[in-house]
């Protein structure tokens, strides 16, 4: 077990090593620099020269990249030309309110889909399952941009009963949160609907009826229990792609996270930003996959070393 | 279905986390709701990065807004007078020369005194800062303060711009302005203090008892709501006070609302369609004038903008100092035609345009508009929309045929944009003009203001009747107003001045 999780760390830095090295490259290989953005369009060549030497990007890439190595692993990503002051901390700043809007879509999640998806399972080929799985493939189909901008136009500016944008209360909350969790609402119910169709054919189901437990017994003790494996994976996923997803809604709804602080910083070339805003993210991304596999064990005793 | 005991866990879990997500909500915006207070939530279109009023934001918009309002200059714009502000007078004993005497009752708001050294620190700082506002004072060799209330900066040549230059530069305390973190929560002496401040998202402010009129408000927040629907609708629902400057293709969302005020004022922002004169044809000024005849820009401005927007009459706004109304160009596709045949390009040609659609408002449509009518003459235009940092390296290495943009005449003079875009040095467009270039500097280092509104006169006209470029539209800046905000005052510089304003209950 503990060689497992050592071996999925190594992994994990491998991963990250290889994201690090492609946001560097990616950020410097598209055009414009950030010595023409700070100057501006008033200045000369030899200007943007001397900002450029002085911010060091007149330097080789190469030194330029073992450098940022360094900076990485000293979470140092030096000053953000935009916002002033140490990039990192800047996004980390913001992180507070990400993790917040991704928290609360995670339960809202888990809250409304899982007994959703129970809930048909349990009722399967009647109305109640049909309209269930209808309106999963509706919200996994529809563009969160749109959903977003929707919702603002009927719950904000027409019933005016819920804020558009963040402004300090916390129905603010509820508007993105919903927008994000919205497809993955509808892929979890659908996912336990499906899950729990499956357990509920299988022997053991059989076996626990046929010793005479109760119908809620064998339901709630056995089945849904199996069916948490699969949930806990997409979970995982899930809340990986609410921090990725979040870079929209954020936008549409002002929230203040990082997800708007990177496109912003991508835009500008304020590489510092960009780098550890991204960095953020992609140890998330992977901490969480890491999570999952680890969570396995714990919820399903037979799988072993082996069949990973 | 679920058990009760299951679903008292369900009703457990989610008090949880409704009671997590409320404590979250209140950290995220700050929960500030003061009931008596007079609190103004005012939202400025662009963001707020960087609280430096020096830095590489130093002419940005939003930087200059929240300049304005924590920190004071020398010299302040009155519609379109210069006045007197931290400077009480000056003179120029010399053309060289120029000596300011300073107020002895400016405090900054950690309640130590503002005086000559300050100022010098300031400006010494911004000349060096290697950023967009340090070209405004290349000429400037020294700066002394040989008392609290004297300044005295001399130039290596004369500085005609020197009054209205100092309206943008804003006086930091020299003891702290070079302390570690100390743009994130700036001292300044203007009439608000900093509470809080998110880059390019929030700033909180609070108001101070101020030299010059005490503000009226108790607290100013000036958030950022990227997205345009989402500002409409916060200020339709009351959840901003103001939201500035309104796009025009937004204005019928805010129109015939009760509880709305919308008041314009024209503003220093304009589009130009440069051509670049130093690439075939555009060398050839009767192209260019072929080209510009080609497009029906009243129409397209009319269309587009409506009451957004006004047909431009010189290569610079109309609210702008230095502005002279030339002839306008006829919209007429044959002229244009019989133009080009005499350039020898009868048979048209194929070209490009290029710009980012963050510009301006209606970029898009106003380049689509544009490239249409030029096909109707036989002029192939190839549309090039690219992203902002990729326009700009381009503008710089001049690689283009035709560009795009808003251009913003930051200062109010006619110096800040002819003077630095249209210098055969400074070589922006490929247009040279010695004559131009006489006249711009003399403009620049004159400090009477006749003489240099005459000499723009003959700028405008020069610019204007070579067709260095189109000059379609200047934009009108639309304020979208609560009824409940009086005093509030629509400035063409974006920045406005918020010491009057009240809100009524």
């Amino acid at each position: 077990m503990i060689i497992y999780v050592a071996r999925r760390l190594g992994q994990s830095v491998f991963l990250l090593f290889g994201a690090i090295t492609i946001v560097f490259l990616a950020l410097r290989v598209i055009p414009g620099d950030p010595a023409s953005l700070i100057l501006g369009s008033q200045a000369t060549e030899a200007e943007r020269e001397a900002l450029r030497a002085d911010l060091g990007l007149a330097d080789p890439l190469l030194v330029q990249y073992v450098r940022h190595l360094g900076e990485v692993v000293r979470l140092d990503f030096g000053e953000s030309w935009r916002l002033g002051g140490d990039a990192f901390a800047g996004v980390l700043e913001r992180l507070p309110a990400t993790l917040t809007l991704a928290g609360y879509a995670l339960a809202l999640t888990l809250l409304v889909g899982f007994p959703l998806g129970v809930y048909a399972a349990r009722h399967t080929g009647r109305f109640a399952d049909r309209l269930v799985n209808y309106l999963a493939l509706t919200g996994q189909a529809l563009p969160s941009f749109w959903v977003g901008i929707m919702l603002v136009l009927v719950f904000a500016r027409t019933l005016d009963i819920l804020p558009a944008t963040a402004d300090g209360t916390p129905l603010a909350l509820v508007l993105p949160a919903f927008t994000l969790a919205l497809p993955f609402l509808g892929w979890l119910a659908r996912l336990v609907r499906n899950g729990t169709l499956e357990e509920l054919g299988k022997d053991y189901v059989r076996t626990a009826r046929s010793k005479g437990l109760s119908e809620q017994v064998v339901f709630n003790v056995h089945v849904l229990r199996n069916t948490l494996t699969p949930v806990v994976t997409v979970l995982g996923l899930v809340l990986g792609n609410f921090i990725a997803d979040a870079v929209i809604i954020e936008q549409v709804f002002a929230w203040p996270g990082i997800g708007s602080l990177m496109i912003e910083s991508i835009v500008n070339r304020d590489y510092a930003v960009a780098e550890a805003a991204i960095l953020l993210i992609a140890v998330f991304y992977i901490g969480l996959n890491l999570l999952v596999d680890v969570l396995y064990f714990w919820l399903d005793p037979r799988i072993t070393l082996e069949t990973v | 279905m679920v058990s009760t005991h299951s679903r008292r866990d369900f009703l457990k879990i989610s008090s949880i986390s409704l009671a997590g997500a409320y404590l979250a909500a209140c950290s995220v915006g700050g929960g500030d709701q003061g009931a008596a207070e007079q609190a103004l939530r005012a939202a400025f279109a662009q963001p707020i990065n960087d609280l430096d009023p020096h830095g590489p934001s130093s002419v940005d918009e939003s930087t200059l807004l929240a300049g304005r309002l924590i920190y004071d200059t020398l010299i302040r714009r009155d519609g379109d007078k210069l006045v007197p502000h931290v400077a009480t007078s000056w003179e120029q004993p010399d053309p060289n020369t120029w000596v300011f005497a300073l107020r002895d009752d400016v405090t900054f708001h950690d309640g130590s005194k503002l005086t000559a050294r300050d100022v010098k620190a300031s400006l010494e700082r911004v000349k060096d800062a290697g950023t967009a506002q340090s070209a405004l004072w290349t000429s400037v060799s020294t700066v002394d303060a040989p008392d609290d209330t004297t300044l005295r900066v001399t130039t290596s040549e004369p500085l005609g711009t020197m009054p209205v230059n100092l309206t943008l530069m804003f006086i930091l305390p020299a003891a702290k302005m070079n302390d570690e973190g100390f743009f994130r929560k700036p001292i300044g002496s203007g009439p608000f203090r900093v509470e809080a401040f998110t880059p390019s998202d929030e700033l909180r402010l609070a108001a101070v008892d101020y030299w010059n009129g005490t503000p009226k408000l108790n607290r100013v927040t000036l958030p950022f709501i990227p997205e345009t629907s989402s500002q409409i609708t916060a200020l339709r629902t009351g959840d901003l006070n103001v939201l500035w400057p309104i796009p025009p293709d937004q204005l019928r969302e805010l129109e015939g609302l009760d509880e709305i005020r919308l008041e314009t004022v024209p503003s220093y922002a304009y589009y130009f369609t440069w051509f670049n004169c130093g690439r075939e044809p555009f060398t050839d000024p009767r192209v260019r004038r072929a080209m510009w005849r080609a497009v029906d820009v009243a129409g397209t401005v009319r269309n587009l903008f409506g009451d957004g927007a006004e047909l431009m009459t010189a290569p610079i706004p109309s609210t702008v100092f230095g502005h002279a109304p030339q002839q306008p160009y006829e919209h007429d596709p044959d002229a244009a035609k019989r133009d080009l045949a005499a350039a020898g390009l009868g048979d048209g040609f194929r070209t490009s345009l290029m710009w980012f659609s963050d510009t301006g408002p209606l970029a898009d449509a106003l380049a689509q508009a544009m490239i249409s009518d030029w096909a109707k003459v036989g002029v192939t235009v190839e549309p090039q929309n690219l992203e902002k940092a990729e326009w700009l390296r381009r503008l710089n290495a001049k690689e283009f045929d035709m560009d795009l943009q808003i251009n913003t005449v930051t200062t109010g003079d006619a110096d800040f944009t002819l003077g630095r875009l249209y210098d055969s040095q400074a070589d922006r467009m490929g247009y040279r003009n010695p004559r131009l270039d006489g006249i711009l500097r003399r403009a620049h280092q004159d400090s009477d203001r006749r003489t240099r509104g005459r000499l723009y006169g003959q700028a405008c006209k020069i610019i204007w009747d070579d067709a260095v470029g189109i000059f379609p539209a200047a934009l009108i800046s639309t304020y979208g107003l609560r009824s409940t905000v009086e005093g509030f005052e629509p400035v063409p510089s974006n920045q406005p001045d918020l010491r009057g304003v009240t809100l009524a209950t």
